[in-house]
């Protein structure tokens, strides 16, 4: 008798405790307002967490992007990488970010709730590679280019007859960049808007000079927009890259510039050797300034200050770049020594951008440049949908299993959906105490439990009707039924949760959140079954003395 | 007391030609239509690719939506409705827009959603994306085939130390069964084939193993009272003892799995598909497939038990026995080839 109480104050126990877990509490969580500012508040809701698919967010795969240069030592570029990303996310402030590393080569970003994603890749993604390089003043690229005109004449042709094969109604873009009468109109155009500068190609004509116009400040030069992709097929042939003039470094302009109803992009000849990098930045924030429109104020550290006020010392009336991943930015002249404080003019770019610069040069540069290898977005209201539909299958499906259980088993049909009850309650218990994840497929899973819970129970029920057939009591059919259902009910839970975990081994996200709710759902169904539903009887037993019959 | 099949006495064994007939029809049937139409319809993950799911204020016409996007360059995308008239998938998998994912497999969803902007500006709003590079792809089919490699030796193993190893080859290759069947059905339904059904396909071997255990439970049990019967008999007659039980349990399944099938939504009813036909295969493979199966292998290489002379006369004869000798004469086993 005092067994049986044990057994009924564990069940309550258990209850009362799946209750507790289960109850709506007050979390903290990091909360957008509606200013765009992030907050800690508190909020009170059902402590079950959702998988991405049911609330709604990002998920992003990042792989190191090798196509620009093999990276060294891989495994530790992406270590220090995925200390980058953790801070931008975190700045960055969604509810609950997941930043983690799987495997060797791959760091998973996962942002709940997020109504951008556009901006939040390229959050994660930007490298934020802050140099500070000094523009060339020696006309380097100038007297390198007849070089680079003879390689571009003997690759040109090569080069043209590709994409011409490809396109053969087009005429080939070099031969269009080369005929007279385009150059003449493109050269009138700059002298109409700049009368100081001469196109630098228009006495040799070879084929990279012809795109080439001197700009307003040494080592400056304007590339007309429509001929920007042609110059950088060239830049990157091989060839090309080892004719630039040594300890020099090309790189393009972020914005493009209106010069006489023309476009144009510039392109910056630097010196190679940046007079500081980003690594010395200490803070950084977005601001408005009346002249420069956005811009990003950042502050150096004390040593990175020194540095800076020295190197800008030597290079009063020069032009510093600001190059950000390989773009310049902006390049002003240097008027006196500076000292640890300066800024980045965004150009056209909105405060939002400002804010995103500020926040990605905080976290520091990325080691290696990212790749996106996966990218899974799900809209909110999907999720709400998904939630909303699976909560009604599982609802129909409950209601499919009390008629089937109770039409069939009667009294016995009864305490096993209370069982199912219970086994509903725990499995949501367990995933909450877990902190596991609740996902689509797991609420599939969850339904779908529902009906193989009652499998132990009608092992069991059938087992115990056999029992009662040969003749025997109640009481030993009751006894002799749970002895015998026993063995099977272990072999098969026990399978599946083999089966299971080898899914949780090689899945991923929403596969593994069906894994733990099937391992979840096992765990609980046969303490149900097996506890729970003897305990029933035991009691209904202990009421009903020498009660002949069962209602089974 | 509510009954249904009070003790029955079928000769299930006796089908077994008709059964293994009729299965291999069918599987022969899902490779003909592989043969005929091309591959399996594998999911984004698997391929590699994009897939867009986009909702439209107003049903769009589908062919506008074809040449919006075939004029950005994305051509041989699939258009797919999906559920209501003003739901619809995008999926680009061709082979170079895989490569392009190789650099960033943003790329594509992004020059779609250009595309559809200015055509639809305002008129949609993209409810989900996937993107997937190649390499992740290619990992994922990986992890699947391991993952049910890996549950079927598991199971093996198991069941090979809680019975002994001809229940478990007979488990295994009867599991080997249920997915060559599942997969002829995904393919005669042409299911799309993702992670989420992949699980659905392993699910259904627990649930199919289930039942086969369920099965084999009661001939280890029957086996050790009844050491002179004909394995042959001992198999029908567990068949027979486990059949309310078999019958109970598929319908409280087939109940949760009509419910997510028919109210679950969209997205899960690839996986519903599988699992309500899996009830099926899971009930019929048990029966007629790994049952057979145990009786070969036990003709093949016979228990030891059998071997022995028949000293050992059933224990403590019970009431139940009178059923026993109710069944059918028993009938010479089938020869085994």
């Amino acid at each position: 008798m005092s067994n049986l109480k044990y057994r009924v104050l564990l069940i309550v126990v258990l209850v009362a405790a799946s209750v507790w877990a289960l109850f709506p509490r007050t979390v903290t969580e990091r909360v957008r307002k509606p200013d765009g500012s992030f907050a800690y508040e508190p909020v009170r809701r059902v402590p079950l967490k959702r998988g991405l698919d049911l609330q709604g967010g990002m998920h992003l795969a990042l792989e190191v992007d090798e196509s620009r240069g093999a990276v060294a030592n891989k495994v530790e570029a992406l270590d220090r990488a995925l200390k980058v990303v953790r801070t931008r996310i975190d700045e960055f402030g969604v509810s609950e970010p997941v930043v983690q590393k799987v495997g060797d080569d791959r760091i998973i970003v996962e942002l709940p709730g997020v109504d951008d994603p556009e901006r939040a890749t390229q959050l994660v993604q930007k490298s934020a590679f802050l140099q500070f390089q000094i523009t060339d003043e020696t006309q380097a690229l100038d007297k390198a280019l007849p070089r680079l005109d003879a390689i571009a004449k003997e690759k040109g042709a090569a080069g043209a007859a590709a994409p011409a094969a490809q396109k053969p109604g087009a005429p080939a873009g070099i031969t269009a960049l080369l005929t007279p009468g385009a150059d003449s109109t493109k050269a009138a155009g700059d002298t109409a808007a700049r009368a100081d500068s001469t196109p630098v190609g228009s006495t040799t004509g070879g084929p990279v000079s012809r795109l080439i116009t001197q700009g307003q400040i040494p080592g400056q030069y304007y590339v007309a927009a429509a001929d920007v992709p042609e110059l950088q097929r060239y830049l990157a042939l091989p060839e090309m890259q080892a004719a630039l003039p040594p300890g020099k470094s090309v790189r393009w302009g972020s914005d493009t510039v209106s010069l006489g109803g023309r476009s144009f992009r510039p392109l910056y000849v630097l010196d190679t050797r940046p007079i500081i990098t980003g690594e010395y930045l200490t803070d950084a924030k977005p601001n408005t300034s009346p002249i420069d429109g956005n811009v990003v104020e950042f502050q150096l550290n004390n040593e990175g200050g020194r540095r800076f006020k020295r190197e800008t010392g030597i290079h009063v009336r020069d032009y510093m770049a600001i190059v950000l991943d390989d773009r310049v930015m902006s390049a002003p002249v240097i008027q006196s020594a500076i000292g640890s404080r300066g800024q980045i003019t965004l150009g056209g770019g909105d405060l939002q951008e400002a804010q995103d610069l500020a926040l990605v040069l905080r976290a520091g540069a990325l080691p290696v440049p990212l790749k996106v290898a996966e990218v899974r977005n799900i809209g909110a209201s999907l999720g709400k949908d998904s939630i909303d539909k699976g909560m009604r299958a599982m609802v129909i499906a409950v209601v499919f299993v009390i008629v089937i259980m109770v039409g069939y088993y009667r009294l016995s049909g009864v305490l096993a959906v209370a069982a199912l009850m219970l086994y509903i309650l725990y499995t949501m218990a367990v995933l909450a105490g877990f902190d596991a994840v609740l996902t689509l497929p797991g609420l599939a899973g969850l339904v779908l439990s529902v009906g193989i819970a009652v499998d132990a129970n009608v092992l069991i029920f059938e087992r115990i009707r056999e029992e009662l057939d040969r003749g025997k009591t109640v009481r030993t059919s009751i006894e002799e039924g749970f002895k015998h259902a026993l063995s099977a009910i272990v072999d098969t839970s026990l399978t599946t949760i083999l089966t299971a975990a080898v899914l949780y081994q090689y899945g991923t996200g929403p596969v593994r959140g069906f894994a733990v709710t099937l391992i979840a759902g096992i765990a609980a169904s046969m303490f149900t079954a097996i506890f729970v539903t003897r305990t029933f009887y035991l009691l209904w037993l202990s009421r009903a003395r020498g009660n002949q019959t069962l209602s089974i | 007391m509510l009954r249904i099949f009070h003790n029955p006495s079928y000769d299930f064994i006796k089908w077994w030609r008709v059964a293994a007939i009729s299965t291999i029809a069918f599987i022969l049937l899902g490779l003909g239509s592989f043969v005929v139409t091309g591959g399996v319809n594998y999911s984004i993950e698997f391929t590699g690719g994009t897939l867009m799911q986009l909702e439209f204020k107003q049903p769009p016409n589908v062919a506008d939506l074809r040449s919006t996007l075939d004029a950005a360059g994305i051509r041989g995308a699939e258009i797919q409705q999906f559920g209501s008239n003003r739901e619809f998938t995008v999926r680009a998998r061709d082979e170079r827009q895989v490569s392009e994912q190789a650099a960033g497999a943003e790329g594509v969803a992004r020059r779609i959603q250009d595309a559809l902007n200015r055509k639809y500006a305002g008129a949609f709003t993209v409810v989900r994306t996937e993107a997937v590079g190649p390499k992740v792809g290619g990992e994922l089919r990986r992890g699947a085939v391991i993952a049910m490699l890996l549950s079927s030796l598991v199971t093996l193993v198991y069941l090979a130390i809680r019975f002994e190893w001809r229940f478990g080859v007979a488990a295994v290759l009867s599991s080997a069964h249920d997915v060559l069947v599942t997969l002829a059905f995904i393919k005669l339904l042409h299911l799309e084939v993702s992670l989420t059904v992949v699980a659905a396909i392993l699910t259904l071997l627990g649930y199919s193993l289930n039942d086969t255990i369920i099965i084999f439970d009661r001939v280890r049990e029957n086996l050790k009272k009844q050491r002179k019967e004909p394995l042959r008999d001992v198999l029908n007659r567990s068949i027979n003892e486990t059949l309310p039980r078999s019958v109970l349990t598929h319908a409280t399944t087939l109940a949760a799995t009509l419910a997510l099938l028919v109210f679950a939504g969209e997205v899960i009813r690839p996986f519903a598909w599988v699992m309500t036909f899996g009830i099926f295969v899971a009930t019929f493979s048990s029966i007629y497939i790994a049952s057979p199966i145990l009786l070969w292998i036990e003709e093949k290489y016979p228990r030891k038990v059998e071997g022995r002379p028949a000293a050992s006369p059933p224990r403590e004869p019970r009431e139940g026995r009178a059923r026993a000798q109710a069944q059918p004469p028993t009938r010479p086993t089938p020869a085994a080839r």
